[in-house]
């Protein structure tokens, strides 16, 4: 079972334009400032932005995979569901930038709920470039009976 | 995009401009768990959906959230953006249509930014609920442009 103070490797990760064009495209949000520099440009910012659910894509695309990380939290795949995630922004994530992710789990509880059983992992997850951090996020996840 | 969005325009109890998003569909859901890398097979996977009791394919949740930052940020800037938080509150399946909806429930000056907090929601065509959440930005004043 997950553990408090658990702590995945931590690893890293390229900003692409490409794949925040594919990330807003499948979410279908047409706002220029993520795919067409000259409007982002327009707008205030340096280069195309990454929109504010972007850093899921660093959490599974260079991390563990889903079921890496159920394995290593000692969690059922068929029974885990998403229940929270709350984000700090620091600093505008660009294209070209290198994060690097840090992950650990800071919080493990359990309730009862309708249908059972209910255990809560809380991780917190930090994204630095450089020795900056730019966001800081907080997943919860719960695992059903 | 309108006009920038100054403090001083904003008032608590302000609606966010609504953003209505969907039908959801199974293929978008492929779309998005390539885009972001969340191969969960509940969300893609009908017979594995089915073993885990969820009764078929349901939506990922940071899909829905990122409808909810949608909607958020063509309204605020995303450079604005300082928090947003989420509660994962229902299941969203193919075929809803998603209403993402909010207001301003604070505003006020601190450490020389001038925030705003906002509540969201994001509701299918039933009106279930299936997000709620808030978010807090800093925006500029008409005072130092």
């Amino acid at each position: 079972m997950a553990k408090v103070g658990y702590e995945f490797a931590p690893h890293s990760f390229t900003i692409e334009r490409g794949k925040i064009k594919e990330f807003v495209n499948a979410i279908g949000d047409d706002h220029a400032v993520h795919t067409d520099r000259d409007a982002a440009k327009a707008a205030g910012y340096r280069d195309v932005i990454a929109p504010p659910t972007y850093l899921t894509v660093m959490d599974n695309w260079s991390g563990p995979d889903f079921e890496d990380r159920c394995r290593e939290l000692e969690i059922d795949p068929l029974k885990v569901l998403h229940a929270e995630q709350a984000y700090e922004y620091l600093a505008d994530i660009y294209p070209g930038d290198e994060l690097t992710e840090t992950s650990k789990v800071t919080e493990v509880s359990e309730k009862e709920g309708k249908t059972g059983r209910l255990l809560f992992i809380v991780m917190e997850k930090s994204y630095k470039r450089k020795n900056e951090t730019v966001a800081i996020c907080r997943t919860t996840t719960v695992v059903r009976n | 995009m309108g006009a920038e969005l100054y403090f001083e325009d904003v008032r608590v109890g302000n609606p966010l401009p609504e953003l209505v998003k969907g039908p959801v569909t199974e293929v978008q859901l492929v779309k998005y768990a390539g885009a972001s890398g969340d191969f969960n097979p509940i969300h893609t996977v009908h017979q594995i959906a089915e073993k885990a009791g969820l009764g078929g394919v349901i939506a990922h949740g940071m899909l829905i959230m990122g409808f909810v930052a949608q909607g958020i940020t063509r309204w605020v800037p995303n450079r604005c953006l300082r928090t947003f938080k989420v509660r994962f509150a229902g299941i969203t399946r193919p075929g809803d249509v998603i209403t993402v909806s909010g207001r301003v429930t604070d505003k006020r000056t601190e450490g020389g930014q001038n925030l705003i907090a906002c509540e969201v929601t994001a509701k299918n065509q039933k009106g279930e609920t299936k997000i709620t959440g808030e978010f807090q930005a800093a925006l500029p004043s008409r005072g130092n442009r």
